[in-house]
């Protein structure tokens, strides 16, 4: 019996070859989306799981802003782990990270770049649950100068020779000598903390260029530190416990811990590991995924549903052969389940097929593997049977039927039947005008972050960050970066050059920041975070930053005696100055020194426009870690960009000829923090693309039914003389009302979601009435020609035909 | 006897008012029959016929068929009389266009829980009684008219039914497809299947051992 049912189904598929493009293509669309989005949220919901991580968590700094505390510090002081393991039973071990910039490894006369070097805590193998390929796990990071490689490094450094034993020079600051105990596997990209190697943590105790304050300390937050907790213990009380100790009698900033798996989705805190991602938009794809989904099954159940009502005559004949009901809805839950079925299968092809282009066109690095299709297909099943459910109504009322009106094909839609499947496709539309509304938003966001003034001009500004090489004292080295930007400013194409600490867009790294400042009027606040760098005079000309009163540095000496500040509007509202004018002059004490206010500069986005402005202090100072070099305008092209590099690198090796520099053209950086909204924005584009199409696939499908269905009326009206107008306005006047309807619908929801989705934004587009209209109208386009299509083709068919058929 | 119909009558309300199908009628079928009903178009033979096979229900009166009376049974028990003892043809074949001539045939049979060899077995004689081997692995569209009302009757036929309702089953014929397929009537018929056709054509009544005369619902 099931193979005959077999047989029908397939044969049926076949026979109903337009029908069934429609169906299982919507459908394959549909599963095919599905699947991409849910192995990009699984992969976003992957991050730091290994055995165990679920006791990990991480330490860091909440601090007092006004009267309440923020997270402030993704990283926390080096006294910390030790503490918290003293005092709480509950911390079984810690591990601490000093984390590198950016490093050059030297072995033998061969130098390579490389980032996301550590120090790190011997316990951080046990904690992290990481094993070792080559060494002794127990011993590889317990000296001072060891130095454990991930597997791919110590390739590409020793290439088949075994590292252990090895030397390997590293250049931060001063030049650090290690010996290589230790090669581990690598580290897999579903981490917030990325590692390529790992010096022992008590390597800084004896290191002369060890940037900080080796010994315990609790002044320098510059450590992350990770606690391993007892899994019996009740994280609350745990909590409660670290945020109310008091090791450093600071009561402006405590202490905060959370679980390392969440990191990566849930903490946007300054100073973080690598900009994380962000469950916003996970939960805004895991919504556009289902949407989509059902989007695409909705329109299965309202095609097949139509369908159906064409088959009355079969279902009459097999009632008059004795079907039972129960037969007649077990046929019919098969053939869906063979449509779906062979739908599902088609995507998952797809899917395979097509991960490569879709992780070029979002930069995601997705990889579709089976485990995933495994943990994805339960899902799929689940919806899938609800589906059927639904879909065994159209099954149910036509077994009700009696057999004569069946054989008699007089079963037409009830009006319950047309209810059901109006209210299915408003749903549709209604789904596909919220996504229109969705992306025309985020577009429309994106392109107002990128328009946003920055407050400085960051075109045409090559920053050059050198790894210093050279073995000589740091006074020495400024002298030569002086010697640099001299060299540099003689170049043709060179208009004018800086040195700077840091630049807008440099993100945290780089930046300094405090707290704890005397106010010109006397107050003492420990309150707000502070953010200072060093520039040079001529930083701000360069940078295209305007003042709002009082003017540059004139001190050009290398000294740093000199106690003039320059600061943003920010810092104005925040030591509450009446204004710029009225601040320039005034004294405010910080680091137990006096300083004088000689410039207030327009606030500037440093961190992207994503964030909102921050104090900031410029301080006349020498750290050289950035040339800024301004080109001229006129002598850039883009060809000619590799010249003027290769120029620049040839000039900078004159002076630092041991070292190794890197270019980075500052808006491209800068725009490199809305990379990840704009991968965000062509996702969305993507989906609502093929979420247009899904729709358009079941109008189409829908309409070309109605049509066939409409033939005779549309003949005896023509007959009568109704005009082509007349029936295509009789034709698609419902399609404009429902429309309408869903439109009507979808403006709560869409606003609704759209607008919790700007609140990440410290700036943000405002979504116009406009939006809404365009995004009606764009429905409203796409319905009537898919629909007019078809309409126009029953129109003006000749109507002779039509009725000679009954 | 095999039925009885006792002052059965069917109604419709249209628009508020009750439209008679069938009036008051007194019908009765032996074993061995051959019975044609006639009348003029819109006189009630196919609400009969469906009546009569169960497809429809009637608003008042008594039905017996086999001793059983039908107007008291449920749908499903009734639904099983029909499955077990009732072949329909009817005037446009209704074969299932999706099947080939051969599953056409098998398909009641699925629903009458014979097993597979049981299946096999009935569908070949049936082939062979009819003189279609040849044809089963075609499809309905592959055949002629004739063709198609001929399979008809073979799946009509499959599970040995005691009676055999034929709407019209000539009415989308020519005139010599028609005879073929009333000489094949007269056969069963001789073979001692009961018939209940409904035509429109004396010439085919004439096949039959009986003719019920309907006018406006009522036997005349």
């Amino acid at each position: 019996m099931y193979t005959l049912y077999f047989k029908i189904a397939v044969r049926y598929l076949f026979k109903n070859k337009l029908y069934s493009f429609i169906n299982i293509l919507g459908l394959a669309i549909g599963v095919t989306s599905f699947i991409l989005i849910m192995v990009y949220v699984n992969y976003e919901r992957s991050f730091d799981r290994f055995r165990g991580s679920e006791n990990v968590y991480r330490v860091y700094m909440d601090y007092l802003e006004g009267d309440q505390y923020v997270p402030g510090d993704a990283q926390s002081y080096n006294a910390i782990g030790p503490a918290f393991a003293n005092e709480f039973p509950e911390v079984l071990d810690y591990v601490r990270f000093y984390r590198f910039g950016e490093t050059v490894l030297q072995h033998n006369d061969k130098f390579f770049e490389v980032n996301n070097g550590n120090l790190a805590d011997h316990s951080y193998f046990k904690v992290f649950d990481k094993r070792l390929i080559k060494g002794d796990i127990n011993t590889a990071l317990l000296q001072p100068n060891s130095i454990v490689l991930t597997e791919t490094l110590a390739q590409k450094i020793f290439g088949d020779q075994d590292p252990i034993g090895k030397t390997i020079t590293m250049f931060y600051t001063k030049p650090l000598v290690t010996t290589v105990t230790g090669v581990m596997k690598d580290i897999a990209e579903n981490t917030h903390f990325k590692i390529k190697y790992l010096i022992s943590f008590d390597t800084m105790k004896s290191w002369e260029g060890f940037p900080s304050q080796p010994r315990l300390n609790w002044n320098l937050n510059e450590y992350f530190t990770y606690l391993h907790i007892d899994p019996k213990t009740d994280i609350a009380v745990l909590q409660d416990k670290i945020i109310n100790s008091n090791f450093e009698s600071n009561s402006e900033e405590r202490h905060n811990i959370e679980p390392i798996e969440d990191i990566h989705l849930y903490s946007n805190k300054p100073y973080e590991a690598e900009a994380n991602g962000s469950i916003m938009r996970v939960k805004f794809l895991t919504a556009i995924a289902f949407i989509i989904i059902i989007l695409s099954w909705l329109n299965y159940i309202n095609l097949s549903t139509t369908k159906s009502m064409e088959r009355s005559k079969e279902i009459g004949i097999r009632k008059v052969s004795g079907a039972q009901k129960r037969q007649l809805i077990l046929q019919s839950l098969l053939e869906s389940f063979i449509l779906n079925l062979l739908a599902i299968g088609i995507a998952i092809l797809i899917a395979v097929l097509i991960i490569p282009l879709y992780n070029s066109l979002t930069g995601h690095v997705l990889e579709l593997d089976s485990a995933i299709v495994f943990r994805i297909l339960p899902i799929l099943g689940i919806l899938l049977l609800g589906i059927l459910i639904v879909g065994l109504y159209p099954a149910i009322i036509l077994s009700n039927y009696s057999p004569s009106k069946a054989l008699k094909g007089k079963i037409r839609a009830s009006a319950n039947g047309l209810n059901v499947r109006k209210g299915l496709i408003i749903l549709q539309f209604l789904a596909t005008i919220v996504l229109l509304v969705g992306t025309l938003v985020v577009n429309k966001q994106i392109r107002f972050m990128q328009d946003q003034p920055i407050g400085s001009d960051l075109n045409n500004i090559i920053a050059i960050s050198g790894t210093l090489l050279e073995n000589k004292t740091d006074s020495l080295l400024v002298d030569d970066m002086l010697t640099l930007q001299q060299e540099v400013n003689k170049l043709p194409f060179v208009k004018s050059a800086t040195i700077a600490q840091t630049y807008p867009g440099g993100g945290f790294e780089g930046l300094s920041s405090f707290m704890g400042i005397t106010r010109p009027d006397g107050v003492e606040e420990q309150h707000n975070v502070y953010y200072n760098y060093d520039v040079q005079p001529n930083f701000f000309e360069v940078m295209g930053i305007e003042f709002r009163a009082g003017n540059t540095f004139t001190s050009t000496s290398k000294s740093n005696d000199n106690k003039n500040i320059i600061v943003n509007e920010n810092f104005i509202k925040k030591i509450e100055a009446k204004g710029a004018q009225e601040a320039i002059g005034k004294k405010v004490k910080f680091w137990d020194n006096e300083w004088t206010i000689i410039g207030v500069i327009k606030n500037y986005h440093h961190f992207g426009v994503k964030m909102p402005t921050v104090p900031i202090i410029f301080i006349n100072g020498f750290d050289i870690s950035n040339l800024l070099i301004k080109l001229d305008a006129n002598s850039t092209s883009i060809s000619g960009y590799n010249d003027i590099i290769a120029d620049l690198k040839r000039t900078s090796k004159k002076t630092f000829s041991n070292s190794i520099f890197k270019t980075t053209f500052i808006d491209k950086e800068f725009q490199a923090q809305y990379q990840e909204d704009k991968k965000f924005g062509d996702v969305f584009n993507i989906f609502t693309l093929l979420a247009i199409i899904i729709a358009g696939l079941g109008l189409f499908g829908l309409t070309s039914y109605t049509c066939i269905q409409r033939r005779k009326e549309i003949g005896i009206r023509k007959v009568n003389g109704a005009s082509v107008f007349k029936i295509l306005k009789l034709l698609n006047i419902d399609f404009i009302k429902w429309i309408g309807l869903a439109f009507l619908l979808a403006i709560p929801i869409a606003w609704y979601s759209m607008n919790t989705w700007l609140e990440n934004f410290a700036v943000r587009t405002t979504i116009g009435v406009w939006t809404y209209i365009s995004a009606g109208f764009i429905a409203l386009l796409i319905t009537l020609l898919t629909v007019s299509w078809q309409s126009f083709k029953a129109a003006t068919d000749n109507p002779v035909k039509a009725l000679k058929d009954d | 006897m095999l039925l009885q119909l006792k002052n059965v009558s069917k109604w419709v309300q249209s628009g508020g008012q009750k439209i008679s199908l069938l009036k008051d009628i007194n019908f009765w079928v032996n074993e061995g029959d051959f019975i044609s009903i006639m009348g003029p178009s819109g006189s009630g033979k196919s609400t009969l016929l469906n009546v009569i096979g169960m497809l429809d229900t009637f608003n008042e009166g008594e039905y017996t068929f086999l001793d059983q009376s039908v107007h008291k049974l449920r749908e499903k028990h009734r639904s099983n009389l029909y499955k077990q003892y009732m072949g329909f043809v009817f005037q446009s074949y209704h074969l299932i266009d999706e099947l080939t001539v051969k599953e056409n045939l098998e398909m009641p049979l699925l629903y009458k829980k014979y097993n597979s060899s049981e299946r096999k077995a009935l569908v070949a004689d049936i082939l062979d009684q009819f003189n279609i081997v040849g044809k089963k692995d075609l499809f309905p569209t592959q055949l002629s008219g004739g063709q198609q009302q001929l399979v008809g009757i073979a799946r009509a036929l499959i599970a040995s039914p005691k009676l055999i309702l034929a709407d019209e089953p000539t009415g989308n014929l020519n005139s010599k497809q028609g005879e073929e397929i009333m000489e094949t009537f007269k056969e069963l018929n001789k073979q001692g299947v009961t018939i209940i056709q409904v035509t429109h054509s004396e010439k085919n009544a004439q096949y039959g051992s009986r003719v019920i005369n309907l006018l406006d619902g009522s036997i005349v």
